[in-house]
C-alpha cells in the first residue's frame, strides 16, 4: 500500500447514492440527491446476487440482473421497484418481515413528484417536530394502503424519487394526508 | 453480454479494504437499521485486519461510509490520541485515504469507544459507537434466542424487575455505563458502553448516531430526532455520574464527564475525558483563538 | 513505556509492534517453505480454523506471526474477507473422497477395511533429546504393502443405514450459490444445518475439545462411539464458464462420524474440517451427535457451543479486556459511591435514643 486509495467510478457513485439514501431515510421527508437520475444508481449500491428482487418496471430488470440478484415474485423480494405506480393494490404483496427479524420488511423505490399533488404531514424519528411535504404521482389510495400494512416494527421502507431526488419514508413514519 | 461487462479491472486492495459485496450488505443492514430505531438487526460481520472486540464492528460501518473527502475523528475514552484510537485513525487514512481530525466540530465522522464528544454534534455528523455486547437483555437472558424472542414481544418485565431489585437492594439503579434506554418507545438497546453523562445526548439530537457490534454481528441506529429514554421509575430519577463540580486538574474545565487520576496520597485528581475538549480549554486559557462548540451539559447541567 | 493515553500513542503502537517483530526478524519465502514442510499440522489446524485453503498462505501467516495462532487465524480470515468468490465447488460424496486413514471404532472390520494411514496413535512419546546433543533424528523409512489399500470408500454410516441400524440425513439438494454460507450471513437459531457444519469447521480446536470433552465426561446425554474418522483428500470440482467441469485441485480434509444409540436406532453426528485435525472433528462430531434437544444453555446446545467455539471472536474478545475501560469504571465506581453515601445518610431504624 503505497499510493493513497482512490475510489473507482462505481465505488464513488454507491458511496454517494448510500449516502443520500441514508442521510434522507434519516431524515424522512427531506429530499437528497443521488448522483444520477431514476433507480440505477439504487441498484449499484445495494443489491448483489444475495438480493431477492421484484421489478415492476420491466426497463429496470436487464440493470438488476447485471447484479447477480435473483429475480423474484413481489412477497419474496427484500428490494422492490415499482416503477410509476398505477394501484395502490401493489403495496399489499410486500413483505413486511416478522417481529423477530424486521430487517425481513421490504425496501421500496417508487417514482414520485415532488412539489405538488397531496400535502402529507410526516411525524416519528428523524422528523423535528412534523414537517409537511406536497407529493404526487402515486395512486390513489396510496397512503391509506401503506398504513393499513404496517404493523411497528414490521413494515417496509419506501424511496421516492423524481429524476435524482429522493425522499425517505422508513416504516416508524406516520404519514397523514392533509 | 460480454465478458467484459460483467468483470472489473483487478485491484490489489477494495478502496476502504471491504469489498464490495461487503459494503452493499452493509448499506442494505443500516438502512433497516435506521428503519426501525433501536432494534438490532444482524449482519454477516466480515473479518477486518483487527481482532474482534477491537472495534470491528465500528470500523466495518466506517469503512462503508468513508470517501476521499470524509474528515474522521476517532476516539477511545473520550480520547483521540488513545493506542487504540489511534490504530484505528490510521488504518481507516491508509486503506480510504481520509483525512483526520481530532477536532469535533471539523469532523463528518466520529468512530467512537465508550463516549460521545462534549461539543454538540450537527446534523452532518454521522457518530458510530463500538458496541462489545448489544444485547441489553443479556444480564437477565444470555441465550440470544430467547432475548431475540423477548424483543419481538416487547417484553421487558425482567429487564425493570432487574431494576426494581437493584433499587431496593442498594436504593438506586446500580448501572454504571451501557444504560438500557427505550428507544422510540418501542426497543430497548444498549448504548454501547457509554457512560449514563453520554445518555441524553442521543435523545432527540440532530445527528445519526450507528452502533455496530462486529463480533456479535449485530447493527442499530438511533436517526434524528428520536426519543432515547433511560429505563427508569417515575419516583427514581435517572441520574448521571455526579461529575458537574469536577474540575480538571490540567485545563480547568469544569461541569464535563471526567477521568478520575488516584494520587499518591490517597487523594484523587480529575481530568476531563473528552481529550480534544480539554486541549480546547487549554489553549483557551493560553490565549489563542479556539472554535468552541456548543456543548451538551452547561454548567454541568444537562438542559431539557 | 505509558500504558494509557500519552501523546505519542502512535508512536507508541508502532515502536511495540516493531518490537514483536524483531523477535522473529526477516521473513523470506524460504521460511515460509520450511514452515509449510516441517509442521503440516499446524499448518492444517490454521488453515481449518481460518477457512481457507492455502498451504504457502498459512505457513506465511504462521511465520508472520511467529506462531501466535490466534493471530494467524485472524490474518488469514482478514485476507480470505477480501477475494471475491469466484465459483462454488461441486459436493464431494464420501466414496469419493481419496482416503489416506480411514478408521472405524464400531466394528472389528468394515466394508473396505480398516486403513490406518499416517497417526502417531501407537507411536511411544518420546522427545529424540538427541537431536539437541547434535545428532540427527532421521525417521524409519515406510515399507509400502504388497496390495496397495483402495484410494475410496464408503462410509461406515452407508452400510448401517443398509442395515436399517441408521436414518441417514436427507440428502440436500441446495447447490451453489445458494448454499448458505456462514462467511457472509450472520449465524442465526435456529441455526441452518450449512452453516452448523462449517461453523463447527472453522472453530478454534481447542474450545470444541473443551466443550466436546464436557460432552463427553457427561454433560451430554449422548456417548459417542467413533463410527469412522477419515483424513483424505478432497477434489475440488467446478464449472468452466462454457460448461464443462474440471478439479482445480485437491484439499485435504478430515472427518468424523461418531454414533450413539437413540432408541431402536443410532444417533449420528457429524463434522469435517479443512486439513487433518482429528481431534476437533471427533469432538465437534460428538457436539453435533448431543446438540438434538440439548437443553438451552447447556454446552451441547448448538448456540452455546458454536458462539463459544468461534475462535476469532473469542480470542478477540478476550483480548479485548487490555483496552482501557476507565469510563465505564469510573461510571461503575459512581454508582457504588452512591449507593454506600445514601446507606450511610439514611437514619438508622429502631434505635432508641436513650431518656435524657
Amino acid at each position: 500500500m503505497s499510493a493513497m486509495p482512490q475510489p473507482n467510478m462505481s465505488e464513488a457513485r454507491a458511496n454517494a447514492t448510500f449516502d443520500a439514501l441514508l442521510w434522507t431515510l434519516s431524515r424522512p421527508g427531506l429530499p437528497r440527491s443521488l448522483p444520477e437520475p431514476g433507480e440505477a444508481p439504487i441498484i449499484e449500491a445495494l443489491l448483489d446476487r444475495e438480493c431477492r428482487v421484484h421489478a415492476a418496471e420491466p426497463t429496470l430488470i436487464p440493470a438488476i440482473m447485471r447484479t447477480g440478484a435473483e429475480i423474484a415474485e413481489i412477497d419474496r423480494a427484500d428490494h422492490v421497484f415499482l416503477g410509476a405506480m398505477t394501484a395502490a393494490a401493489d403495496l399489499a404483496h410486500l413483505a413486511l418481515g416478522s417481529d423477530l427479524y424486521p430487517d425481513d420488511g421490504a425496501t421500496v423505490v417508487v417514482r414520485a413528484r415532488f412539489g405538488d399533488g397531496q400535502r402529507l404531514r410526516l411525524t416519528g424519528p428523524g422528523v423535528d417536530g412534523m414537517l409537511t411535504l406536497d407529493v404526487g404521482g402515486l395512486p390513489e389510495g396510496f397512503w391509506q394502503a401503506r398504513a393499513e400494512r404496517m404493523r411497528y416494527p414490521m413494515g417496509f421502507d419506501l424511496f421516492l424519487i423524481e429524476a435524482d431526488r429522493v425522499v425517505g419514508i422508513p416504516r416508524s413514519t406516520q404519514v397523514e394526508v392533509l | 453480454m460480454t465478458l467484459k461487462t460483467l468483470t472489473k479491472p483487478w485491484e490489489a486492495m477494495s478502496y476502504g479494504f471491504l469489498d464490495g459485496s461487503a459494503k452493499r450488505e452493509m448499506r442494505r443492514k443500516m438502512l433497516k437499521s435506521v428503519a426501525v430505531p433501536g432494534c438490532q438487526m444482524p449482519y454477516a460481520s466480515r473479518e477486518v485486519p483487527m481482532a474482534r472486540g477491537w472495534g470491528t464492528g465500528g470500523l466495518q460501518v466506517s469503512l462503508t461510509l468513508v470517501n476521499p473527502e470524509t474528515r474522521v475523528k476517532v476516539i477511545d475514552q473520550g480520547a483521540d490520541d488513545s493506542v487504540n484510537a489511534a490504530s484505528i485513525r490510521r488504518f481507516i487514512a491508509r486503506v480510504a485515504g481520509t483525512p483526520t481530525t481530532m477536532d469535533t466540530l471539523k469532523a463528518d465522522l466520529i468512530q467512537s469507544r465508550h463516549r460521545i464528544p462534549e461539543e454538540v454534534l450537527s446534523e452532518d455528523q454521522i457518530l458510530v459507537l463500538q458496541v462489545p455486547n448489544p444485547e441489553p437483555l443479556r444480564p437477565v437472558q444470555p441465550n440470544m434466542s430467547i432475548a431475540r424472542q423477548m424483543h419481538a414481544d416487547a417484553d421487558y418485565g425482567r429487564m425493570w424487575l432487574q431494576l426494581y431489585e437493584q433499587i431496593v437492594r442498594s436504593g438506586r439503579v446500580m448501572q454504571g455505563a451501557s444504560y438500557p434506554s427505550l428507544v422510540n418507545g418501542r426497543h430497548v438497546m444498549t448504548p454501547s458502553p457509554i457512560p449514563r453523562w453520554d445518555v441524553p445526548k442521543l435523545h432527540m439530537a440532530k445527528h445519526l448516531t450507528i452502533l455496530s457490534a462486529g463480533r456479535e454481528k449485530r447493527i442499530y441506529a438511533v436517526p434524528p430526532f428520536t426519543r432515547v429514554e433511560p429505563l427508569v421509575f417515575s419516583d427514581v430519577p435517572y441520574k448521571v455520574e455526579d461529575h458537574a463540580k469536577l474540575t480538571c486538574h490540567r485545563s480547568g474545565a469544569t461541569g464535563f464527564f471526567m477521568n478520575e487520576i488516584p494520587q499518591d496520597d490517597g487523594s484523587s485528581t480529575h481530568e476531563v475525558s473528552d481529550s480534544e475538549w480539554g486541549v480546547k480549554a487549554i489553549r483557551v486559557r493560553d490565549g489563542e483563538k479556539v472554535a468552541l462548540g456548543e456543548t451538551w451539559y452547561k454548567d454541568g447541567e444537562m438542559p431539557q | 513505556m505509558a500504558y494509557v493515553a500519552t501523546r505519542g500513542g502512535e508512536r507508541a503502537i508502532e515502536q511495540s509492534e516493531r518490537l514483536f517483530r524483531s523477535e522473529m526478524g526477516a521473513i523470506d519465502g524460504a521460511r515460509v517453505q520450511q514452515v509449510k514442510e516441517s509442521l503440516p499440522y499446524l499448518v492444517d489446524r490454521v488453515m481449518g480454523e481460518a477457512s481457507l485453503y492455502d498451504e504457502y498462505l498459512a505457513a506465511l501467516a504462521l511465520a508472520q506471526t511467529g506462531g501466535e495462532l490466534y493471530e494467524a487465524v485472524l490474518l488469514l480470515r482478514a485476507w480470505r474477507t477480501t477475494q471475491p468468490r469466484l465459483c462454488v465447488a461441486a459436493p464431494v460424496e464420501q466414496d469419493r473422497l481419496f482416503t489416506h486413514r480411514r478408521i472405524s471404532a464400531a466394528f472389528k472390520d468394515i466394508p473396505g477395511g480398516q486403513v490406518l494411514g499416517p497417526t502417531l496413535d501407537y507411536a511411544h512419546r518420546i522427545l529424540a533429546t538427541e537431536v539437541l546433543q547434535g545428532e540427527t533424528y532421521e525417521p524409519a523409512a515406510v515399507d509400502p504393502a504388497e496390495t496397495p489399500t483402495p484410494a475410496y470408500h464408503p462410509g461406515v454410516s452407508a452400510w448401517q443405514a443398509e442395515n436399517d441400524l441408521v436414518d441417514l440425513p436427507e440428502p440436500d439438494a441446495v447447490l451453489g450459490n445458494d448454499i448458505p454460507d456462514l462467511t457472509r450471513e450472520p449465524l442465526l437459531f435456529p441455526s441452518k444445518r450449512a452453516h452448523t457444519l462449517q461453523s463447527l469447521a472453522r472453530a478454534e480446536t481447542g474450545g470444541v475439545l473443551a466443550l466436546g470433552y464436557a460432552a463427553m465426561r457427561g454433560y451430554g446425554q449422548a456417548h459417542p462411539t467413533v463410527n469412522e474418522l477419515r483424513l483424505a483428500e478432497a477434489e475440488i470440482e467446478v464449472k468452466h464458464p462454457d460448461g464443462r467441469s474440471f478439479s482445480a485441485g485437491r484439499v485435504k480434509v478430515s472427518q468424523a462420524e461418531v454414533v450413539d444409540k437413540k432408541g431402536e436406532k443410532l444417533g449420528l453426528g457429524y463434522a469435517a474440517t479443512f486439513g487433518w485435525n482429528e481431534v476437533k472433528c471427533i469432538a465437534a462430531a460428538t457436539l453435533d451427535l448431543n446438540s438434538p434437544g440439548a437443553e438451552k444453555g447447556s454446552p451441547t446446545e448448538e448456540e452455546f457451543f458454536l458462539y463459544h467455539t468461534e475462535g476469532v471472536e473469542s480470542s478477540g474478545f478476550c483480548i479485548h479486556f487490555k483496552l482501557p475501560h476507565y469510563v465505564t469504571f469510573q461510571s461503575s465506581l459512581d454508582a457504588m459511591r452512591d449507593a454506600r453515601a445514601k446507606k450511610a445518610a439514611k437514619p438508622k431504624p429502631n434505635v432508641t435514643e436513650p431518656a435524657e
